[in-house]
C-alpha cells in the first residue's frame, strides 16, 4: 500500500479518536485491541502456513486453481504487505495510543492511584507505539537490498545511498582444520572521495557499517575461473583398444604424469559454468554459478605438448577426437581461497526507535508482572473469596 | 561431527523421566505421599543427569546446546522441570507438580527423535554471543508456558470432574497466570528483542516476516490476548485456560516449525 495512503489511515483515525467520543470509546476499549490481536494473530498464521512471496504456479501446484488463485488475488500471498494487514496494524497502533492516552487522563486526575505496575503498563503500551513508529519509519525511508552482482578481489562497487564505494581486496571460505565451514570473510576496503578510508573485515554478524548504510555478507561462492584441483580420469587410446583409466589428482596449473604411460596432462583453465561464444568462438562463463563446470586439459607425450581439450563433468562422454587420450572430471575441489563474494547494503533509520521501544517494553513489563503481586492474582483472591489457600 | 558421552547421560535422564512418569501416574490414582516423594527423587536425578548432560556437550562442543532441534528440546525439558521443581513445595500444588516429569519425559522422547551428534563448528551465521542470550531467554519463557499448560489442562479436567482433593479452580487459574506473567516478559526479552538486534546484525534488519519469527509473534499475540483479557476483563475459567493451551500448542508449532518450514531459522 502506498505510504501515504498508510499515514492517511493513521491520521484520520487519530483526528476521529480526538473528536469523536464514540469512536474514541471505542479504539480505547479492550475488546477492540483484543479482536484486532487475535485478527492479526489469525492472519500472521495464514502467512506462515500458505509461504509467502512465491509464483502464482506454486500456490496452484499446492492448492490447486481455484484456491491457489484465491491466495494470490486475495494478497495473502504477501499478507504482511496486503492493505487490510496494515490497516488492522495501524489500526491497533492508534488504539494502543488512544488507551495510553485515556489511561495518562485518568492517572492525571486521580495520581494517588499511580502504582508500580500501572507505570509498567503505561510504559509498555506507549512503547509498543514505539515499536511500531520506528518499522514505520524504516519501511518508509529504508531500505536492504542485495548487490546486483558477485564480486572477486580487486572488483569495486558503489554502496546505493551510501556516499562511498568499496574495494574488494580479498574474499574467501574459511575452514577449520577438520574441513568444516567456519566462516565467509571478504576484506574490503572503503573509498569515499577518491581515497582510501578505512579497512576492514566483513563476516557474517560483522557487518561494515558507514555513513548510517550497513554492507551485510550476503553470499559467497567458490571461484567460477579457478579450481585447487581436479581428478582425472585419463583412457590412452590404444591399437587394440583403450586402457585405462588412470586416475589422476592435479593441482590447477600443475603438470602430471599418467602412471604406467608417457603421457603428462596439465590443467590450464576452469570454468565453472561453461558456455561457448559462437561469435568469438571461445569458451566463455555463462554464470558464476557451478551449473557446468569444465576444465581444459592440456596433454603431453615426453614432454612435447600434444594438444588441449575441454572436459565436462556433467557429459563425461564428451571426446573432440583428436589426442591419444580420452579425459572424464572425476571430481574437482573449488578454489575457496579465491571466493567471490556478494554484499547486501541496508539502511533503517527506525532501528534506534525499535530497539529504543522494545528496551521500553522489557522494562515495562518486567514493572508490570515482576515489582508485585500482580493485579490479576489479587482481583482473583476478591472476586472468589477463595484466594485466602492461594499461596501462589 | 562427534557422538558425545553426554548420551549416556541424556539416556540416564530419559529414564529417570519416564520412572518418575510412571510413579506420578500410580500417585494420580493412589495419591499416596511416599509416591510422590519418589516422583520427586526421580524427577531431580533426572534433572541432575539433564544437566550434566548439557554441561558435557557445552564443554565438547564450545557452544551452547541451542544449536539443533535435539539440544534445544533437551535444554526445553531441563528449564521445564526446574519450573516445576520451584513450585514443588507450594502448598495444594502436589498433584500439579507431579506432572512435571511426564511433560518432561515427552519433551525428551521428541528430543530423542532428532539426530544427536554434536556440531563442534557452528555455521558462521550461529557464531554470536546473541546465541547464548536469544535462544535461553526464550526456552525459559517457552518453560514457564508450559507449566502453565499443564495446569489449564488440570484446569479443564477439574473443571469437568470436579477439582476432588488436587488444587483448586483458584489455584490452577493463578498458577497459569503467574506462569504466563513471568513468560511473557522473558519471551518478549528473549524471542523478540533479543532476536532482533541478532538479526539486525546478521541479516541487516531486525524483522524479515520469516516463519518462525512470525509465529513467535503469534505466540507472543495468543499471550498478549491472555493477559489483556485476563487483566483488564477479569477474565478467567475454562475460556482462560482454553487461550494458554491454544498458546503453548503455537509454541510448539514454533520450536518445531523449523522441521516443516523453509526460512532463515532453518538450521535443523
Amino acid at each position: 500500500m502506498h505510504a501515504l495512503a498508510w499515514w492517511g489511515i493513521a491520521l484520520a483515525a487519530i483526528v476521529l479518536a480526538m473528536f469523536d467520543p464514540r469512536f474514541r470509546k471505542w479504539l480505547a476499549s479492550m475488546q477492540t485491541a483484543i479482536t484486532l490481536l487475535a485478527v492479526l494473530a489469525a492472519l500472521s498464521m495464514a502467512g506462515v502456513l500458505i509461504g509467502q512471496n512465491l509464483p502464482l504456479e506454486a500456490y496452484v501446484g499446492k492448492h490447486g486453481p481455484g484456491l491457489g488463485a484465491f491466495i494470490v488475488r486475495s494478497g495473502l500471498s504477501n499478507v504482511f504487505g496486503a492493505w487490510y494487514f496494515l490497516i488492522i496494524v495501524t489500526l491497533l497502533g492508534v488504539s494502543v495510543i488512544t488507551c495510553s492516552f485515556v489511561r495518562i487522563a485518568r492517572l492525571v486526575r486521580t495520581p494517588s492511584g499511580l502504582r508500580i505496575g500501572k507505570l509498567g503498563s503505561l510504559l509498555t503500551h506507549i512503547s509498543i507505539v514505539v515499536v511500531l513508529v520506528g518499522g514505520l519509519v524504516t519501511a518508509l525511508t529504508g531500505f536492504r537490498v542485495p548487490a546486483e552482482r558477485f564480486l572477486s578481489a580487486g572488483d569495486a562497487i558503489v554502496v546505493p545511498e551510501g556516499g562511498y564505494s568499496l574495494r574488494v581486496d580479498a574474499a574467501r571460505t574459511e575452514f577449520n582444520d577438520r574441513g568444516m565451514l567456519s566462516e565467509y570473510v571478504s576484506e574490503v576496503t572503503v573509498i569515499e572521495d577518491g581515497r582510501d578510508l578505512l579497512s576492514q573485515r566483513i563476516e557474517v554478524n560483522h557487518p561494515l557499517v558507514h555513513n548510517g548504510v550497513g554492507v551485510y555478507q550476503f553470499e559467497m561462492l567458490p571461484s567460477a575461473t579457478s579450481i585447487e584441483s581436479t581428478v582425472l580420469g585419463v583412457f590412452v587410446t590404444t591399437p587394440h583398444g583403450e586402457r585405462g583409466p588412470f586416475d589422476v589428482v592435479a593441482a590447477f596449473g600443475e603438470e602430471v604424469e599418467v602412471p604406467n604411460t608417457a603421457y603428462s596432462v596439465k590443467v590450464l583453465e576452469f570454468l565453472a559454468h561453461f558456455t561457448y561464444d559462437i561469435e568469438s568462438r571461445t569458451a566463455a562463463l555463462a554464470s558464476v554459478w557451478h551449473d557446468n563446470p569444465a576444465v581444459l586439459v592440456q596433454l603431453s607425450e615426453d614432454g612435447e605438448v600434444l594438444g588441449e581439450q575441454w572436459v565436462f563433468a556433467a557429459f563425461p562422454a564428451h571426446d573432440d577426437g583428436g589426442l591419444p587420450c580420452r579425459f572424464v572430471l572425476l571430481d574437482y575441489r573449488p578454489d575457496f581461497e579465491h571466493a567471490l563474494t556478494r554484499f547486501e547494503f541496508a539502511r533503517q533509520p527506525g532501528t534506534p526507535l525499535l530497539f529504543g521501544g522494545f528496551i521500553a517494553m522489557s522494562l515495562g513489563l518486567c514493572l508490570t508482572f515482576w515489582t508485585r503481586r500482580p493485579a490479576g492474582a489479587a482481583d482473583g483472591g476478591q472476586k472468589s473469596g477463595r484466594a485466602g489457600r492461594s499461596k501462589t | 561431527m562427534i557422538s558425545g558421552p553426554d548420551m549416556m547421560y541424556f539416556w540416564i535422564a530419559f529414564s529417570c523421566y519416564l520412572g518418575a512418569t510412571v510413579a506420578a501416574s500410580v500417585y494420580a490414582g493412589l495419591r499416596k505421599p511416599a509416591l510422590r516423594k519418589v516422583v520427586l527423587w526421580l524427577s531431580v536425578a533426572g534433572l541432575a543427569a539433564n544437566t550434566v548432560a548439557l554441561v558435557v556437550r557445552t564443554v565438547l562442543s564450545g557452544h551452547p546446546p541451542v544449536t539443533n532441534l535435539f539440544e534445544y528440546m533437551s535444554l526445553f525439558a531441563w528449564a521445564v522441570l526446574l519450573g516445576f521443581l520451584l513450585i514443588w513445595k507450594k502448598p495444594g500444588l502436589e498433584l500439579l507438580t507431579v506432572f512435571a516429569a511426564p511433560v518432561a519425559f515427552c519433551i525428551m522422547v521428541v528430543a530423542s527423535l532428532f539426530p544427536a551428534a554434536i556440531e563442534q563448528q557452528l555455521i558462521p551465521a550461529l557464531q554470536s554471543y546473541w546465541l547464548w542470550i536469544h535462544v535461553s531467554l526464550a526456552v525459559l519463557a517457552e518453560a514457564a508456558f508450559a507449566v502453565a499448560f499443564v495446569a489449564s489442562i488440570m484446569y479443564l479436567i477439574g473443571a469437568r470432574r470436579g477439582f476432588g482433593s488436587g488444587p483448586s479452580a483458584d489455584q490452577l487459574d493463578q498458577v497459569t497466570y503467574r506462569a504466563i506473567g513471568i513468560g511473557f516478559p522473558l519471551f518478549t526479552i528473549g524471542a523478540l528483542f533479543a532476536g532482533a538486534v541478532w538479526a539486525q546484525k546478521a541479516w541487516g534488519t531486525p524483522w524479515s516476516w520469516d516463519p518462525k519469527e512470525t509465529s513467535s509473534l503469534i505466540v507472543w499475540l495468543v499471550y498478549a490476548i491472555y493477559l489483556h483479557a485476563r487483566l483488564a476483563r477479569g477474565w478467567r475459567g475454562a475460556g482462560a485456560a482454553w487461550l494458554s493451551i491454544a498458546g503453548f500448542a503455537l509454541t510448539i508449532f514454533t520450536i518445531l516449525g523449523s522441521v516443516f518450514f523453509e526460512g532463515l531459522h532453518a538450521y535443523g
